[in-house]
This record gives structure tokens, sequence and C-alpha cells, in this order.
């Protein structure tokens, strides 16, 4: 399926325009400088009756602001749990997290609240949008608490979507919900966009768009970029690939030359 | 508006049936708190200002007749602030065009006007003349049920000689808000009884008492308990005869209007407690499953940033909405319940100033009360939002694990249920606690149904027993004084008479031990068939020769049983000496409290050989009417009362009171019941639709999918409907025992048809409920359903 062009991804309706309103730049190159998370020996685990469900051994990692990562790894190695703990959605049993100087493994409930609002984007497997809100109503819904948003009707225009603004979800195709997940978590212009396997509920073609539109974005502003995937094909467009089995982290990859998405082939 | 505000506002437009149901019973509760809790203001202030102004007395001294100076003895008392004497007595009246005398209470005022105790409130015309002495104020009840305007002449018997009477004002008096003559009348007749004011010079006059009276009321400091001043008093009075001292709480307006001041305030605070206590419980059960429904849009909100306060707001505007709007509603309603409760109060109350007011902080409390209880009910769902861990939200929930009904174990029984109602039962019991409150909400309802039915086989009860069981005369003639049998041969001598029984009505004081109280004796023969007296069982009794019979309000109050001896002490001038007698019987009584015993055994304890004040005479038919006219003008007769009157105006008066009150209760608990049930529906279909999705896609109609929701209503109602019966039944007797007055008590008594009235509207309150889901069954999207992800 070669053979198209970075840019082609203006596939999708609107396609994807620079708004001017992203002002940092580019980093790729000196990504690994700026240490944005440090884990150290983050351990978690479920007690569950008799048996305790180990889903993170002891995970130490570094990841740096404007850094593209993806998290590989089969089902039940602990990905998401990984995710979460720096997304302040979930505390570690163990060990620490730091973002930049600030131990978030010790926040409070309030302050882990106050840490998402300002710097965290969410972008979940199944788009998770709020059913009885519009596409633009659920943008509206993270623009509304954040810092310095972006206009919702121009995230939406950034996910080529802004037409279709007053539909409801069930309006709504999976892919066309997920760029409205991803513009939703755009609008916010937070520092770290965390992706749960957005393609997962995708085909193909629509997944490659929508990886596009990630690889974009933290091009375009420097927004740190972790995305996970059961995909091995997709690491080749990050900086990192993180690999993960059963709790640990088995190797760390460093991509010396980045492939678009429309080079991947899956 | 926020987003979460838009949310809130589309999810009430797609359910604004469970909303305007949820928001009518909080109305409901609004409605009974603002009505009965501005009625006990409006009774309570009309009272204080009404007995302040015309400055109702504390005490009240009945004796036979007394010298005025007596007064001043009264007057020099401990703690007695200031006391009048005044002759009241109660005369025959021939109104002009009426056919049936009227009775009439004589009450002497003084000859110029001045703010005495017990005053007149001048509603219209003047007072007397100084010279006119013939010249009256006349009730303004009694003047308008017999079309009596000022001018006109009204022509009384007093003392075996004719007066005419003219007419110069209309007024009310605080003694007689309510206007009856004793407790046994109930309701008042206005068109039978009325207060005429005259002036002092004429009483004295026209019942020969010279510089004399018959009643001293006064009013007390409160350094000395008005019990002990009534016992002074009475020594000091002890020549002229007390048969009666009350206070004036005894009195017996005061009394009636005084424990229908004390029952709005506790119906002010139950009722709406009921309601809303039911408003809370639905709105828990709504919105604990909103909260289950939209665990992972509260997931996303907490992991874009939402803090707990914000996502449970979002719960709790939902309620707060609810609250307000069902209270707006219950303004309204309030006020018009109010409204209504002022037309049957006026109409049994005698007020020159009834207050009918809007209280703003009444409105203000009942807005705060709905709120609290709907707080209360999203209280444990904001909670459970608050708790709901983002990361775990987001995790695809586990199926819920399928529960073995209690049925199951019976397999028997089990295996021959068709499979909806195996689903059924399963749905039952896998949401215990929701079904649990529907069957709680039906039997509410239920309850309340009993209770306003139960009112009225009450009061049909107590009326026939009184009218038709026990009092079986056609007419009863009240003598002037105590006459012996003569008096009811001539009676007996009218052609429209077929029968006739005597009957001797006098005060005693009754003793046992440290116990006493002043009761009217009533003497029957022994064979007695126009006052028949029956026991707990409805058995009749008979007074025998001697010894006393009690009502078994009585004997509870003396605490005394057959065989116990009574020490009984007349309190009028007949009879010297305390004699002892032995209590025969308990019987069972509704209207007052009294004490029975054979004619001549209650003659001989006044000293006399037979004496009697009161004759009861049955009539051919159709004929009582007649000899009721015919009688009124006869000498010694003070009243004359046809039964039939009594018992139209009774019921009428109930029965239009009942009919209010009681279609007030059948649609509140009209409206919990559909709430209740509608609510549990749509949650359950909400909850169940994939379910239900499921079996559509298998083939099944939307009739059979609806059945399996309406049979689970019905299953549910019915039981709550069974338990509502027995419920219900709690509550009268609660009722008939917050009831038991001085005056009257409630007869517990049930009709079989309130069950079966209760068991029907029951149904029918579900088939509305199951009829307004009809649509949201029908309207079930199976691809939609099926197509998004749970
Ligand atoms: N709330 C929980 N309770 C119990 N066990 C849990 C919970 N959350 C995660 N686990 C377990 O922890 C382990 C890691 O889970 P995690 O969701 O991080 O895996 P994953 O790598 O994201 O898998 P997948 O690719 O299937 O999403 C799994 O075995 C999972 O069952
Ligand atoms: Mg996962």
């Amino acid at each position: 399926m070669g053979g198209r062009g970075v840019g082609e991804y203006t596939a999708v309706p609107g396609g994807i325009q620079e708004t001017g309103r992203f002002e940092r730049g580019p980093m790729a190159d000196n990504a690994q400088e700026v240490a944005l998370f440090r884990v150290e020996g983050l351990t978690k685990n479920y007690p569950m009756g008799e048996v305790t469900v180990h889903a993170l051994r002891g995970v130490s990692l570094e990841v740096s602001a404007g850094e593209f990562l993806v998290i590989l790894g089969p089902s039940g190695s602990g990905k998401s749990t990984l995710l979460n703990i720096i997304g302040g959605i979930d505390s570690p049993t163990d060990g620490r997290v730091f973002f930049r100087d600030e131990e978030l493994s010790r926040y409070s409930e309030s302050q882990l609240t106050r840490y998402r609002r300002r710097h965290i984007g969410f972008v979940f497997q199944f788009y998770n949008l709020m059913p009885n809100l519009t596409a633009q109503e659920n943008v509206e819904m993270a623009t509304e608490i954040s810092v310095s948003p972006m206009d919702s009707r121009e995230a939406l225009r950034l996910v080529g979507l802004e037409a279709r603004r007053d539909h409801f979800p069930s309006q709504l195709s999976g892919g066309e919900q997920q760029r409205v997940a991803i513009a939703r978590a755009v609008a916010k212009q937070p520092e770290i966009l965390l992706c749960d396997e957005p393609t997962g509920a995708l085909d193909f073609e629509t997944g490659k768009v929508v990886l596009e539109m990630l690889r974009h974005i933290n091009e375009a502003t420097g927004t740190t970029v972790i995305v996970i995937t059961h995909n091995a094909a997709i690491g080749g467009m990050a900086h990192r690939v993180i690999r993960m089995m059963d709790g640990h982290v088995r190797e760390i990859i460093e991509n010396a030359e980045r492939l678009t998405p429309s080079e991947i082939e899956w | 508006m926020n987003v979460l505000h838009k949310k809130l506002v589309r999810y009430l437009r797609a359910n604004w049936g469970q909303a305007l149901a949820i928001a009518a019973v909080i109305t409901c509760g609004t409605a009974t708190y603002i009505s009965l809790a501005s009625a006990h203001r409006n009774l309570e202030l009309t009272r204080d200002t009404y007995y302040e102004k015309y400055r109702l007395a504390d005490f009240f001294l009945m004796f036979e007749q007394a010298p005025m100076t007596a007064v001043f003895k009264i007057e020099g008392l401990d703690s007695v602030h200031e006391a009048r004497g005044r002759i009241v007595k109660d005369v025959s009246l021939d109104v002009p065009g009426e056919e049936e005398p009227r009775t009439g209470r004589m009450v002497s005022m003084p000859d110029n006007p001045e703010p005495v105790l017990n005053d007149v409130a001048l509603l219209s015309g003047r007072y007397f003349d100084k010279s006119a002495m013939n010249e009256v104020i006349v009730s303004e009840g009694f003047a308008k049920a017999n079309h009596l305007a000022l001018g006109d002449s009204i022509r009384a018997t007093i003392e075996d000689s004719k007066h005419t009477l003219r007419i110069v004002g209309l007024g009310l008096s605080p003694e007689y808000v309510m206007m009856i003559r004793s407790a046994q009348e109930l309701v008042p007749s206005p068109e039978k009884f009325g207060i005429l004011w005259v002036s002092q010079s004429f009483a004295e006059s026209a019942f020969d008492m010279n510089e004399a009276c018959n009643e001293i009321v006064g009013t007390v400091d409160g350094s000395v308990p008005v019990k002990t001043v009534l016992d002074r008093a009475e020594e000091v009075l002890e020549p002229y005869g007390v048969y009666a001292k009350l206070e004036r709480d005894d009195q017996i307006s005061a009394r009636f209007f005084a424990d229908e001041i004390a029952g709005l305030a506790v119906s002010a605070k139950i009722t709406p407690a009921i309601f809303l206590g039911v408003a809370a419980l639905i709105l828990l059960v709504l919105l604990n499953r909103m909260v289950r429904n939209e665990r992972t849009e509260i997931g996303l909100l907490k992991a874009y940033g939402y803090t707990n306060l914000e996502v449970s707001g979002y719960y709790i505007q939902f309620s707060l909405f609810l609250a307000v709007l069902g209270c707006l509603g219950g303004f309204v309603a309030g006020e018009l319940l109010a409204n209504a409760m002022v037309k049957i109060y006026v109409r049994f109350y005698m007020f020159p100033l009834l207050r009918a007011r809007v209280y703003p902080d009444i409105l203000a409390r009942s807005m705060g009360i709905s709120i609290a209880f709907a707080l209360a009910g999203a209280l444990t769902a904001a909670r459970h939002a608050a708790r709901i861990q983002p990361a775990e939200a987001m995790r695809i929930e586990p199926p819920k694990s399928g529960t073995r009904t209690l049925l199951e174990r019976f397999h028997a029984v089990w295996r021959r249920l068709s499979f909806t109602w195996k689903m059924i039962m399963r749905n039952v019991s896998r949401y215990r606690v929701r079904a649990g409150i529907s069957v709680f909400g039906v039997m509410v309802s239920a309850g309340i149904m009993v209770v306003g039915f139960f009112t009225m086989d009450a009061m049909e009860f107590m009326i026939d027993y009184q009218f038709t069981e026990t009092q079986r005369e056609d007419v009863r003639v009240a003598l002037q004084r105590e006459m012996d049998e003569h008096a009811l041969r001539d009676l007996l001598r009218y052609d429209a008479v077929r029968a006739g029984e005597p009957m001797l009505q006098y005060p005693f004081r009754i003793k046992t031990g440290w116990r006493e109280k002043e009761v009217g004796v009533i003497g029957i023969p022994e064979d007695a068939q126009l006052h028949r007296l029956m026991d707990q069982e409805g058995r009749p009794v008979s007074v025998g020769a001697s010894g006393i019979v009690l009502s078994d309000r009585l004997a509870r109050e003396l605490q005394v049983g057959p065989g116990a001896t009574l020490v009984l002490e007349p309190l009028r001038g007949l009879g010297e000496n305390e004699k002892e007698v032995t209590v025969r019987q308990v019987v069972s009584q509704y209207l007052g409290s009294s004490a029975y015993m054979n004619i001549h055994a209650l003659s001989r304890l006044l000293d006399e050989s037979f004496a009697l004040n009161t004759a009861l005479l049955q009539t051919h038919a159709g004929e009582a009417r007649e000899l009721s006219t015919a009688l009124k003008d006869i000498r010694g007769i003070a009243a004359v009362e046809l039964k039939e009157d009594m018992l139209a105006n009774i019921t009428r008066e109930l029965q239009d009171s009942m009919a209010i009150s009681n279609t007030f209760l059948l649609v509140f608990s009209g409206v919990i019941a559909f709430a209740i049930i509608y609510n549990a529906t749509i949650v359950s279909l909400e909850e169940r639709k994939r379910e239900l999705a499921s079996l559509r896609v298998l083939g099944f109609s939307k009739g059979e999918v609806g059945a399996i929701v309406y049979r689970e209503n019905f299953l549910l109602a019915a039981a709550g409907g069974m338990l509502g019966l027995p419920f219900g039944m709690a509550l009268c007797k609660l009722l008939v025992y917050a009831y038991d007055t001085e005056l009257y008590r409630l007869p517990f008594h049930i009709e079989m048809s309130t069950f079966v009235w209760t068991v029907v509207m029951t149904a029918v309150f579900v088939s509305l409920a199951n009829l307004a889901a009809r649509r949201r069954i029908h309207q079930l999207d199976v691809v939609d359903v099926l197509k998004s992800r749970e």
C-alpha cells in the first residue's frame, strides 16, 4: 500500500493544517536532553484474593520532552498500567515517577487531577466520546477546563471534521469518532499526549490517518506523544520503541531513521 | 452553560417522563407541607389574635344560680385577674317561615358596650340600645342559614312565655368558633343552633334572675395553676350548685379547635416526609443506575482533569433541578390546596378574620426540605461517582454474573416456569434493592389509599353506630327541667307518636380513689329500645336494674372494670349526697364519653322516685317533621330535634370535606405508585436494553419483550399491594390511636370494599406506568443498541 508521500494524509476531508497556534518548534534532534518523565523501579500489583497479579515488576525509564514514543508488547504485559500511571489516573504500588522535578507518585488525588488538567491529553482505544454530547461539545469538554485551549472548532478542523461538529457520536463512524477523540485531546494543547491503542478499533487505512495526525502534532508542536500498540510495525515511526513483556521493559530501540505512517506495512 | 450542563439538559430532555414523575412526587411532598403548614399557621394566628382581641376567658364555672356578688368572691381568689358573671341558657326559637323550632343559646352581655371577657365580634349592625329591652345580636352563621337580616324579628320561648326579639346586630364570638352544642354533634348545624346575645337586664328579667347569674367566666394571671383556681372557686360557689368547671382547653369549641391545630402540626411533619422520602428513594435508584451506566464517561472526565466535585456535582445538580422543579410545582399546588383547606375551615369554624396568606418562610422552608431530601437521594450516587477510579473505569467491565434465584432451588417449580417468567425472576433477584424499593413504593401508595378509604369507612361506621344503632328515636325532645312521667305521657298522646321512652341526663362527678371525672350520666329504662347500648362485639347490652355502665373510654380513664365501686356526686341542685354505685359493664362509644344507668336508679341518686328531662319519640313513618313543628310551642319544652335532619347535616358536611381530602390522597398515592414503577421500568430498560434487543433479534415481538417488563412490574406491584394492605391497616390503627380525643374516637373498622378499591386502583396506577413505558420499549432501536459498545 505504499507510494503515497508525506502530506497525502489530506485524504482526510479538510486535512491537517498548520494553525500557527502551535508555538513550540520541532524538538526531534535534541529530544533526549530534557527528561520529561523519569520512572524508577515502578511496580504495580493487583491483589485478587488468593493470587496477586503483577502488572508491573520494576520498570525504569526516561522520557524526553518532544519525544514520540511507542510502547509495544503482548496483551497483559502492563502497557496500559504504565501509561495510566504516567498519565496520573493510576498510582503505583512501589517505585517513583517524576514529572520534571516533581514526584508524581507522591501526589494527592487533587494534585493528580490538576496535573491531568494542565498537562495531559488522553486518547483511548474505544474513543470514549460522551454519547449525548455533539462532536464539538465533546471537544469543549476538554477545552473548558484547560488553561490555554485551542478553539474547539479549530481542533475539529485539524482532524477534518469541522463539518460534522454538530453530530452525535452515534452518527459518526469509528474512525471519525477516534478523530474527534484526538481533536479533544489536542484541543487542550497538552504537553503530553497519551494514546492507548488509538488504532486498535480501526481498519488499516483509517489507522494510518490517525497515526499520521499524531506524528504531525508531535512534529509541529513538540508535544510529547506516547502511543501504545500491539502492532510492532508502528514502532517504525517512533523516536524510540519500548518493548514490554510480563511487567518488565524488555528492550528499548532507538530508531536511527523514522518511517512515515504511509511507509508502514502491516 | 458548560458542557456538563448541556449533558444534563440533553438527558432531561430525553428522559422528561422520568424527570416529571419524580418532580411530581416532590410536588406532592412540598404541596402537602405548604398547605398543612400554612393552614396550621393561619389557624394558630387567627386563634391567638381572635382569642386575645375578644378576650376569651381562661376558665368557665357553671352553676344553678348565684347572686352577682359571687363574682367578687371569685375575683378575690389568688391568681384570678378578672371575672364576669352572666346568664347562659338554651331557649326554643321560632323563626318566621321555618316550621321546625331552633335552639338558641342566650348569652347575656352588659347593657352598655364594654370590652368584657368573651366579647362579641360585631360584624354588622349595632350593640343593644339602653332603652330597648328586646334587642338581640345573633350569631352570623345562624342568621345566614335562616335568612335572617338586621331588623327581622324572632320569637323565643323563655320560661314558658313568648318574647319577640329584634335583630340589631350580627356577630361572632371566640367562644363559639366551632358552634356545636355537645360533642355528640360532631359537625355544626348552623340553621338549627345559634347564639343570641341579649342585654343583662333583659336576661335577668326574662329568666327571672334578678342580680344573678348562672355562669362565671374569668382570666388568671398564671401564678397558680388553673386547676387549683377552679377547685377553690368551686368551694366558694358550693352553695350555688356548681355542675361544671372548665379550663379553656376543655371548653368544647376551644377543644375542637386546639385538636385541629395540633393535628395539623403533626400532619405537616409526617405527610410531606412520606412523599419526599419516596422521592429520595426514586432518585437513589435512578442516579445509582446513571452512575453505573456512565462509568466510563465519569472515568473519561476524570482522566481529562475534572475534579470529583465537578463530576459528582453533575448528579447533585440533577437532583437539585428536580427538587426545585418539583418545589415550584409544590408552590402552586400548595397554595391551591391551602385555599381548599380554608374553604373547609370556614365551613366548620366561625372566625371574623380567617387569615389565608402566603408565608414566604414556609415556602422557603419547603424548598429547603425538598432540596435536603433530594440531596439525600443523590448522595450515594455522588459518592459512587467520586469513588470511580479513572484507570479502572476505562477497562471493560466484566459482565454481571448471573445469580441463582431462590426459586431455582425448587426445581419442580422452576422447571414449570416459562422463559419469560424465568427472566423476570432472575432480574428481580439480580436487582434486589431496586425491586425492594419498587415494592416499598407501591406499599406506601397502597397504604395511603387504604387510609383514605378507611376514614370514610370509619366515619360511616361511626355515624351509623351512633345514629342508627344507638339512637333509634326519630324525635328527641329536651325538657326545660326534670319532670315526672306525666310529661312523657303527654307526649305519647300525639297521634304521630308510635312509641316513646324517657331519658334523664344529669351531670355527676365520678370518683374512684384519687381519680375523678365530671361526666354526664344518662338514665334509660332497663328494656330501652330507643337508645341502645352495645358492647365491644356489637351485642346489645341492658343497663340492668342497678349499677352503672361505662363507655370504654371512661372506663379506661378511670381505670376501672366491671365490679369496681364508684362514688357519684350530683353536680346540680338535685340530690344531696354522694352515693356508691357498682360498675356493671363497659360499652363501646365513639362520640363523646358517657355513663349509663337505669333511669329509676339514677332518679333515686337524685332523691327522686322518677324523673326525666328528655323524651325519645318514635313516630309513624313520615310524621316526624310534623310532630316537631307541633311541639315547638309547647310549654316546658326546651328543644326539639329531628334526627333525620341532624344525620343529613352530619353526613353532608363530612362527606364534602372528606371528598376533598380523599381526592388528594388518591391523587398523591397514584403519583407515588406511578412514579416509582415508571422510573424503575425505565431504569431497568436502560440497563437491559442489550438483553432485550437480543431477544428482538431472536424473533421476540415488541409485545413479547414488553410483556417481560410489564409482568415484572405487576409482580412487584402485587407484592407491594399485598404488603400495602396490612401496612395501610397499621396506618389506620395509628390514626385511630392519634384521634382518640375527649370528643370522639374513630372506630377501627375497614370495609372489604376499601381493600378491593385499593387493589383496583393500584392495578390502574401500575397499568398507567406500563402504558407510559410502552413508548420506550417500542422505541428500542435494536441496531443501535447492539452496535454500541457496552
Ligand atoms: N484493575 C485491575 N484489576 C486486576 N488486574 C488488573 C487490573 N488492571 C490490570 N490488571 C492486570 O494487570 C495486567 C496488566 O494489565 P494492562 O492493562 O496493563 O495490560 P496491557 O499490556 O495494557 O494489555 P492489553 O494489550 O490487553 O491492553 C493484566 O494481567 C491485567 O489483567
Ligand atoms: Mg491495555
